[in-house]
Formats: C-alpha cells, sequence, structure tokens
C-alpha cells in the first residue's frame, strides 16, 4: 500500500488537477472571432472529424489532467510500505530506537570527519565517538519524523538498560529502560529529545543490541496496530554480530511480523589501534603484612601492528609506584609482566594497572583488591601421636612454612591432632596439611572432603603409619575420595649400581609448583635422595583419573601428585615430610621452596580475587548473630551510598548485595558488628576486557548472518535523512518516468490534434 | 475622375496591361473583322483609325501603304472592331466583404480592382464596357457603352454604397442573360461561395446566348491557406451560424473540401468553355490579370 512522505502536500494539490479542464473552459471562453465567409467547407470539416477531434481533445485533457496529477504525486513523494497503514487507513508508526551504549562505543577512532565534541562549557572539545554519532543520528530520525507525512511515534532506550526485563544498576547508576518514552514526535517535541539524548553517556557495560533485542520488543510487539519501525543505533562489532545466533531469529521474528529494520551503523570504519589491560591478579604468595605478592598484568593489542615500548603506570592503594614496561605485543597478541607487591597493613588493598588513554579509554584500566590478613593460618595435623617434636614431621612442615622473623612467609602453622578435623573450622585455614596420619574417621574424613569441595587445598605426607589399605578404603575409595591415588603400600627405592650412571632420585615433571626446580642438572634436586615411598597400584591410569605429577622418581613412580577435588586441589607426596624415609628436608633449600609454592598453589582458589566484571552484582557475606544486616555500600566513582539489607536463609548464608554495579572501580561495603565494630570489604570491577575488541562485523558479513532478515543498512555518514530513513520503498523515481513518458505522448497527441504550431504551408490552390 | 476611378484604377495595372488587348473568343454581335470574330461578315464598316500592329492581328487589314511609307506595321481599324461589348459583373455579396489579415484588400476591393482594370483595357481599346454589381440582384449597373466617361461610370458603379446581403447567381445571371442587348464578353468577378449549381447553370444561360464567358475566382489567402491557429469562434459572413473550435484541427478537412471546390469550379467552367483564373487578394491584381490575359491570348491563338 502506498503511503506519501508529505501526504498534505498531496491533498492540497490534489484539485490542480482540474487545471487542465479549467484551463480548456477558459480558453474556450478566450476564443478570438473572425467573420468567415467559407462557412461551408469549415462546416463540412466539423462534420467529418467531430469524433476524431472530440476524442483527441478528451484525451489530450485526460492525460494533461494525469501529468498534474502525477506531479503532484511525485511531489508528496510516494513510498510503498510493507505493513504500515496506507493512505486513507492506517499512518502511525511506531519506532522504536536502540543505542548501544556498550563501552566499545566509546571508540574515539576518527572517521575522516574531524568530528568534534564540546566537552564543557568553556568550549573544550574533544574527538566524537561512536556514541556521539549515534546520538546525532537519532536526532536527526527524530527531527525528520517530526516534519513526515503522517504520525510517528518514538521511544529510545539504551541496550544496557534494556537488555534484561528486570531494572538494573544500583540505585545511583541505575539507567531507566527508555531515555525517551513512547511519545508523538511533533517539532516542538524534539528538545525533549535532544535533552535526553545530552544526558546520556556511554555505559561501562558489554550489553548490545543483540541482548536488548528481545527484551525490548517484547512489550513494545503488543498490542497496537500501527506501523512499526526498529532502528538499531549501533558499532556493529564482529564480536557482538559476528554469530548472530539467537538475536537473529528474534529479528526474523520481527521482520515476519512487518517490522521495518533499520541498522544504522556509527562505528569507525578502521579503529585505531586499541590496548586493552586483560587481567590483573596476584598469582602466588600470601597474602599476608609484609609478604610479597607476584602480581601478573597481561595486555592485549588489537592492531595490525606490534606494539612496542608499552608502558603500565602502576598504583598501589592510589599512591604512585614504578610503572612496568612491555618491550613489545605482537598484533592480536598478549603479552605479560610480572611485578612484586607488598602491603604493610592487613586489610583490602587496590592495585591499579593503567595504559596511556587510547582510542578506548574505558580498556586502559583495570584493578584488583588484595585482602591482606595478618597472618594466614595453616593446620598441620600431625599425625604422630606423641607430638613428633623436632625430628617428627610437623616440625619440618610448620618450620618450612613459617622459617621465622627473619623470613616472614605470612603462614602461621597450627599443629593439631586428627581430631582438630572433626572440631575445628576448617575454613578459617589456607591450607589443610595431614602428615603420616593413620586413619581418619567418618565425621573427620567428611570434614576434611568439604573443605576441598569448598576450595581448599589439602596435602597429603606418607610414612610408616599411613596404610595403604586403609588410605584406599577411606580416603581414596575408587576414585571417589580425596585421596588422589590407590597405594600399593611402602616400597624402598633401590640404589643406583655403581656401574651405572648416576641418576637423580627425584625427576621434576611440569608443574608450576616445581617450575623453580626445573632445568638440567638443577643440584639441589641431585641432592634429594628417596629411601622409601609408598607405591602407587600397578595399573592405575593417572591421566585418566586426572593426577597431574609434580615429582616423580627415576623408577618412573611417582612421588607427588596433584588432583582436583571439587574446587579445592588435593596433593600426595608418598614420602616422608621428616627426613625419615629420605633427606629432602634435612638442609636442602627446595624443601622450603617447594613446601611454599605447594601451599600457595593450593590457596589460590581461596585467595583468588572475584573477578567482577561491570554488571555483576557486589556481595558481601556476612556472619548470623554477628554482623548487622545493613550494609553500605560505597559506589564509585564519588562515593554515593547505596544502603542494601542483607537477605538469607540459603545455602550462600546470609549476603548483601548490590544488584549490579554500573561502573567500573573499587566498590567499598561498610556494615556494623552486632558488637559495635567495623568492618568493611573492597571489591573491584572492571570492564569486560572482550568488549575492547573492535573488529568490525562489516556490511557484507552481516548480510550473510542475517540472510533471510530484510533490513536496510546505513552509516551515519551516508544516511539518507530526506527519504530513505523513514523506510519503504520510494515510488518517485518510476512515477517520474511514468510522468515523463505521459509528457511524450501528450505532446505527441497534441501534434495531431492541431495544438502545436506548423509552419505555414500554402494550400497550394 | 471620381473617387472610385482614383481608388480602382492604379498605375502600374494600366501600364501594364496597356499593350494587351482584349480578344474575345466568341462570334460576337457587332461585326468585327480582323480582331475580332463577327457574326456579321462582309458588311463594310467605317474606318476609325490606325493603330499599331501587334502580333496576331489579321495580316489582310495591314495597311501596306502606310509600311511603304514609314517602314511601320499599323493596322486599319474600323468601327465595328469596336464593338466588343465587355460585361463586367462583380459580386457584391456579405461574402465578399472577407478581408484577411494584414493589409490585404477585402475581396470586394480585389474584384472591383479587376473589374476597373478590365474596364479600362476595353475602353482604351474603343469596346463598350458594361459594368454591374449584384448580389441577390443587380444592384447597381451601367450599360455597355464606349463613351470616354464610361471608365468614371464604372467606377461609380463599382463604388456604389452597397447593403451587402446573401448572394443569387442564378437569378443575377438569368436577368443579365435576358437583358444583355448583344452577344459580348461577360466576367463574372465573384468569390462562387453560393449555390454552385445555380452559377453555372446561369452562365449556360450566357453560353447559349453566344456570350463568351470568363470567371475571375477571387479568394482570400485566409480562404485559400487557412492559416489559423488558437481558440477561434468563426462567425458565417453569408451562410448563417458560428463555429468555436481548434482551427488545427479542422484544417486538413477544410483544405479537402476547400480543393474539391475548386476542383469542382474548374471543371464546371471548363465544361462552360468558360475562362476561369482564381485571383488571390494578396497577389498583385495586375499580375493576376496579365496572368489571366496571356494565358486567354494564347489559346486564342
Amino acid at each position: 500500500m502506498p503511503t506519501f512522505d508529505f501526504a498534505t502536500l498531496f491533498w492540497w494539490g490534489l484539485p490542480l488537477a482540474a487545471a487542465p479542464v479549467v484551463i480548456h473552459l477558459i480558453n474556450l471562453l478566450r476564443h478570438r472571432r473572425v467573420p468567415w465567409a467559407a462557412m461551408e467547407f469549415l462546416l463540412a470539416s466539423q462534420r467529418k472529424f467531430r469524433t476524431q477531434v472530440l476524442l483527441r481533445q478528451l484525451l489530450l485533457l485526460a492525460l494533461r489532467t494525469a501529468a498534474v496529477l502525477g506531479l503532484v504525486v511525485a511531489l508528496a513523494q510516494p513510498r510503498w510500505r510493507q505493513a504500515i497503514g496506507g493512505l486513507l487507513g492506517r499512518t502511525s508508526t511506531s519506532h522504536l530506537v536502540l543505542l548501544d551504549d556498550s563501552y566499545s562505543m566509546g571508540d574515539r577512532s576518527a572517521t575522516g570527519l574531524a568530528e568534534t565534541v564540546t566537552e564543557s562549557a568553556d568550549g573544550d572539545t574533544r574527538p566524537a565517538t561512536a556514541f556521539d554519532r549515534g546520538k546525532r543520528v537519532i536526532e536527526r530520525i527524530a527531527r525528520d519524523l517530526s516534519t513526515a507525512a503522517g504520525s510517528h511515534e518514538l521511544a529510545v532506550g539504551l541496550t544496557s538498560a534494556m537488555a534484561s526485563a528486570a531494572p538494573r544498576g544500583d540505585a545511583v547508576s541505575a539507567r531507566p529502560p527508555l531515555i525517551v518514552p513512547p511519545a508523538a514526535v511533533t517539532p516542538s517535541a524534539l528538545q525533549t529529545v535532544r535533552n535526553a539524548l545530552a544526558d546520556v553517556r556511554v555505559s561501562a557495560g558489554v550489553d548490545g543490541p543483540r541482548e536488548a533485542i528481545g527484551p525490548a520488543t517484547n512489550d513494545w510487539m503488543a498490542g497496537a496496530t500501527a506501523g512499526r519501525v526498529l532502528w538499531i543505533v549501533s558499532d556493529f562489532r564482529m564480536r557482538d554480530w559476528g554469530d548472530t545466533g539467537p538475536a537473529g531469529d528474534v529479528l526474523r521474528g520481527l521482520a515476519a511480523e512487518g517490522v521495518e529494520l533499520r541498522f544504522i551503523d556509527c562505528g569507525a570504519d578502521a579503529s585505531a589501534a586499541n590496548l586493552t589491560i586483560e587481567r590483573l591478579e596476584v598469582v602466588g604468595g600470601v597474602p599476608a603484612a609484609g609478604v610479597l605478592l607476584p602480581v601478573e598484568v597481561e595486555v592485549r593489542n588489537d592492531s595490525p601492528l606490534p606494539a612496542e615500548g608499552v608502558v603500565i603506570e602502576l598504583r598501589e592503594d592510589g599512591g604512585s609506584r614504578p610503572a612496568v614496561a612491555l618491550d613489545s605485543i605482537p598484533p592480536g597478541g598478549s603479552a605479560t609482566r610480572r611485578f612484586d607487591a607488598r602491603f604493610t597493613g592487613p586489610g583490602g588493598h587496590v592495585i591499579e594497572a593503567a595504559l596511556r588513554p587510547d582510542v578506548l579509554p574505558a580498556d586502559d584500566v583495570r584493578r584488583t583488591v588484595v585482602d591482606v590478613v595478618e597472618r594466614v593460618d595453616v593446620l598441620v595435623v600431625d599425625g604422630d601421636p606423641r607430638g613428633g617434636g623436632s625430628d617428627g614431621d610437623a616440625f619440618f612442615v610448620a618450620t618450612a612454612l613459617a622459617p621465622g622473623a627473619g623470613a616472614p612467609t605470612g603462614l602461621a602453622p597450627r599443629i593439631e591432632p586428627p581430631r582438630a578435623l572433626g572440631v575445628a573450622d576448617l575454613a578459617r585455614f589456607d591450607c589443610v596439611w595431614l602428615l603420616d596420619v593413620e586413619r581418619l574417621d567418618a565425621a573427620e574424613v567428611a570434614a576434611l572432603e568439604a573443605y576441598a569441595r569448598a576450595g581448599g587445598g589439602v596435602v597429603f605426607f606418607a610414612g610408616p603409619r599411613t596404610r595403604a589399605d586403609n588410605v584406599n578404603r577411606t580416603l581414596f575409595r575408587d576414585g571417589e575420595g580425596i585421596y588422589p591415588v590407590p597405594l600399593a603400600g611402602a616400597v624402598d627405592l633401590l640404589p643406583t649400581p655403581a656401574a651405572a650412571t648416576p641418576v637423580p632420585d627425584v625427576i621434576v615433571e611440569e608443574h608450576p609448583v616445581v617450575t623453580v626446580l626445573a632445568g638440567q642438572r638443577n643440584p639441589l634436586v641431585e641432592m634429594v635422595r628417596i629411601d622409601r615411598f609408598l607405591a602407587v597400584e600397578r595399573g592405575f591410569d593417572e591421566a585418566r583419573a586426572g593426577v597431574r605429577r609434580l615429582l616423580s622418581l627415576r623408577t618412573g613412580q611417582p612421588l607427588v601428585v596433584e588432583r582436583s577435588f571439587g574446587d579445592g586441589l588435593v596433593m600426595a607426596v608418598l614420602t616422608t615430610a621428616a627426613p625419615a624415609w629420605n633427606n629432602w628436608a634435612r638442609g636442602n633449600p627446595s624443601w622450603v621452596v617447594v613446601l611454599l609454592e605447594m601451599e600457595s598453589h593450593l590457596a589460590r582458589a581461596r585467595r583468588r580475587a572475584e573477578n567482577l566484571t561491570v554488571g555483576d552484582p557486589v556481595a558481601v557475606r556476612l556472619e548470623p548473630g554477628v554482623d548487622e544486616i545493613d550494609v553500605d555500600f560505597l559506589v564509585p566513582p564519588d562515593g554515593a551510598v547505596v544502603r542494601q539489607s542483607a537477605a538469607g536463609g540459603s545455602a550462600a548464608g546470609l549476603e548483601s548485595r548490590l544488584p549490579a554495579a554500573a561502573v567500573p572501580g573499587v566498590y567499598e561495603a561498610r556494615w556494623k558488628r552486632l558488637d559495635g565494630t567495623e568492618r568493611t570489604r573492597l571489591r573491584a570491577v572492571n570492564v569486560d576486557p572482550a568488549e575492547g575488541r573492535l573488529e568490525r562485523v562489516g556490511r557484507d558479513r552481516l548480510a550473510r548472518g542475517l540472510a533471510d532478515v530484510p533490513f536496510r543498512y546505513d552509516r551515519t555518514d551516508a544516511l539518507d535523512t530526506a527519504t530513505g530513513s523513514l523506510g519503504g520503498t520510494s515510488l518517485v523515481v518510476p512515477l517520474l518516468l511514468v510522468l515523463v513518458g505521459v509528457l511524450i505522448i501528450e505532446q505527441f497527441v497534441a501534434y495531431t490534434a492541431g495544438y502545436h504550431p506548423v509552419s505555414r504551408r500554402p494550400s497550394g490552390a | 475622375m471620381t473617387r472610385g476611378s482614383r481608388r480602382y484604377l492604379r498605375p502600374d495595372a494600366v501600364h501594364r496591361i496597356h499593350r494587351l488587348e482584349l480578344r474575345a473568343r466568341a462570334v460576337v454581335e457587332g461585326v468585327l473583322a480582323g480582331l475580332h470574330k463577327s457574326p456579321y461578315k462582309g458588311q463594310s464598316v467605317e474606318f476609325l483609325q490606325h493603330r499599331e500592329y501587334v502580333r496576331g492581328d489579321d495580316l489582310r487589314r495591314v495597311d501596306w501603304k502606310v509600311w511603304g511609307r514609314q517602314d511601320r506595321l499599323y493596322v486599319k481599324e474600323f468601327e465595328e472592331e469596336t464593338n466588343l461589348r465587355l460585361t463586367l459583373l462583380v459580386d457584391g455579396s456579405t461574402s465578399m466583404d472577407y478581408a484577411g489579415s494584414g493589409d490585404r484588400p477585402r475581396k470586394y476591393d480585389c474584384a472591383a480592382t479587376l473589374a476597373a482594370s478590365l474596364a479600362w483595357l476595353a475602353l482604351s481599346h474603343g469596346d463598350a464596357v458594361g459594368c454591374g454589381v449584384f448580389d441577390d440582384r443587380l444592384r447597381a449597373h451601367v450599360p455597355a457603352r464606349t463613351r470616354r466617361s464610361q471608365l468614371t461610370c464604372v467606377c461609380d458603379v463599382l463604388e456604389a454604397p452597397r447593403n451587402a446581403g446573401p448572394g443569387d447567381f442564378l437569378r443575377v445571371l438569368r436577368t443579365a442573360a435576358e437583358t444583355l442587348p448583344k452577344r459580348g464578353l461577360v466576367f463574372l468577378i465573384s468569390d462562387l461561395l453560393g449555390d454552385r449549381d445555380g452559377i453555372f447553370k446561369g452562365l449556360q444561360m450566357l453560353r447559349t446566348r453566344g456570350h463568351d464567358l470568363a470567371i475571375l475566382h477571387v479568394m482570400d489567402d485566409d480562404e485559400l491557406d487557412f492559416p489559423f491557429d488558437g481558440p477561434t469562434r468563426f462567425d458565417g459572413l453569408e451562410i448563417p451560424g458560428q463555429l468555436a473550435c481548434n482551427p488545427r484541427a479542422l484544417r486538413e478537412g477544410y483544405l479537402a473540401e476547400l480543393g474539391r471546390f475548386l476542383a469542382e469550379v474548374r471543371t464546371r467552367a471548363s465544361t462552360a468553355r468558360s475562362d476561369y483564373a482564381l485571383v488571390r487578394t494578396g497577389e498583385p491584381v495586375a499580375a493576376a490579370l496579365v496572368r489571366f490575359l496571356s494565358r486567354r491570348a494564347s489559346m486564342a491563338v
């Protein structure tokens, strides 16, 4: 059904179609009079050709009327629309604009048009971002609709707010689903649209049109019979549109319902190089006061060229510290740099890494929070009923974990008998070391396994009290239990024959714990002598069981193995801790190093800071009966306070939660305990680094991905707002071609009807 | 000279036709030897004068004595040679009042000029000339005479006020046939827009009575070319009626009808053994007369 972009012009111009008839009638009244003698010939001619003359006149009138009518229609700019209402019926059109506000829209890559945006009242300018271009095109859409034929209703929503049906965001940063509620677009309403757009900024989230289309259009599609146009204003990144997936299904459904789809690409064709801090985390050590913590920062280079000399600025708790640099990052690749951090006091500490701002500043900063404690408790379960003394396993393990004041490790070993497993709160311990424990009852096993499943680290040392059959029955349980491997029994390691080339008893495998010992001819490793060990049952498939070796014997049998158990890790050292079955702990520095690495490795899962991204909830767990339930969350960047009351009763316990972090930064949770003391907890929220991949999908690939979805794709710099922006197929050109044909026919008929001046040729008489 | 003679006798026309003699094709009453065929052969006539020999004169009339004396050829004219009676019938009906665009004269003015020119030619040769103007009847006329003042009388008749009405050719021509006392040459100068059957029936009556006939068919250029365009309303001058039309749309048909009319007139004139010439009002009168008289003279030889 055709409609008119300027229907008013059509109705006002329609009476002009009568102009040729009126002119013809006027001409009849304005004819000149000629007294004529030879009337008989004239009358004879008139009688003979009356019908022919009349038909030609009528045809001429009809053609001229059609030409005028065609011109009026062409000026009214007819348009063929699929489902939008026609000339006399439905002319109301509902427009929904989804503005992508994911943080990739903050891309400041130049488009070649030298666009800038005035930043402040002082006239400071900055390069325009894709988001700025998106806002501008929405203003143009609104302006065009305000003067277009028919009535138009416009609503504008941000994808971050519309990605889920429920309201998101904290009370401070929450974004309303629609920044412009559905309203008729009139010239007077344009300022409202402009004001609404002026107040919005690009978000720090990753929710783009793909996530928002479904929830955004559910309510919009319900009810009303108006025609619909869905505008998606986005930068169309490969990450979002390379695989259309469920979004493509939604778009197909919308198209099938007659919704006209318009994609407006506001991204820059060639994004400049973008560096992204992908990771910043503590990768080892014990988060105790005064202890060096190794920290790694990883930077990705989204560019076709290598990035050279990348400097990473570092800050600890807001204070500057020496920067680190990456010599070279290959194109499309990443590079990692490790540095050490040390915090003297307990509590939450913030490490911040920042790059020099590039085209996408949002992913150039990353933060992590380190919860530092005075000391980290480690439970050492001594299986020696006599306590061990200075020759016992516990002595050598505790001494290695906490050598003394001269070498603070932050670890505080607590030596307990096996029964402590059933009564102590294992959750407060960083790791649990079991040293040659003869037996554990079911409750103790259950507690230990629960602890490991929850992420705790457990180490078993063997010894003369360790009975293979007992371990297999109570701890291994055919692979269901916590013990990594089935045991065959204690075996002596026979010395190397004198005539043979000496081979170290211990072979270092590939494992991060023993990386420090890797390398050829490590004298510390060669010094270790194993006299006796617990052998693993023959035929046990370590790989299938998920068992990983740290150290092996020269005979090929495992000496130290590891396996995951739930969220935690479990290691089994198949020899004694004390230098009873070996000489390792006696004067060999590698003993301390390996034990400390083991402890750090086993505790990593518990120590790993939550990696929160924008949009994730920020939660703190509270102790019922200890903590008050009201928690104040200080929201960055200004520290605005949002109070949330804790809720609980689930397996997660009592928890206070900020529904979704809307901005990156460090969130601080404050609450009081019932005894009046204050507690705080820091949480670092970062942007999702994946959004920093700025590769664009391109029109062709987008069309292939949405092959059966009819849509129109335009770029902001090539958007035809005069006609094309309103959708439908313009009929102006075909109509003008028809009009030219009508005029040619009209001229021919006029010529044959004698309305054209001809050369005055004599009659020949 | 009356105002009519000053108006209708153009010096250039007089000059050009001065050297021509008018010859009648048929035998006229009043015996003429030599130049004119007279039904009264053999009668002697009184010598009137010498005139210079022109090609076509009967050599028997050459006065050889004069030739011997002056070495120039002269023929003798007798009084009977001047008895050619020229009767000019000029159509003064309403249709003759049409004047085309520009400075073309009315058809009546053109016809009157033709008549006056012919009268002068005839009178200069000693022929008798009579003239009548008619519409539905003979309104003004002067009988054929050779008097010196006859030209003035002819012009006065031509200029006499006309109460132009529709023409009735049959009545006028019948009247002329019945009243003309002697045979002579009758010129019908008209646009012939009327009852053509009546026209040629009347001409036949004249022919029956022995008159020599000539038709000078006067038509305006507009009537012949029909150059009109633009919305026009044609008001009939003789035929009552109006027609509002686009002239271009009817031009082709009009010209076809006109062509048929002219062809019919030529054919019927030929049948009636009448000389015929179409004279355009836009054409100089002298040229038209020269053309007519030359052709007539060549046919006479």
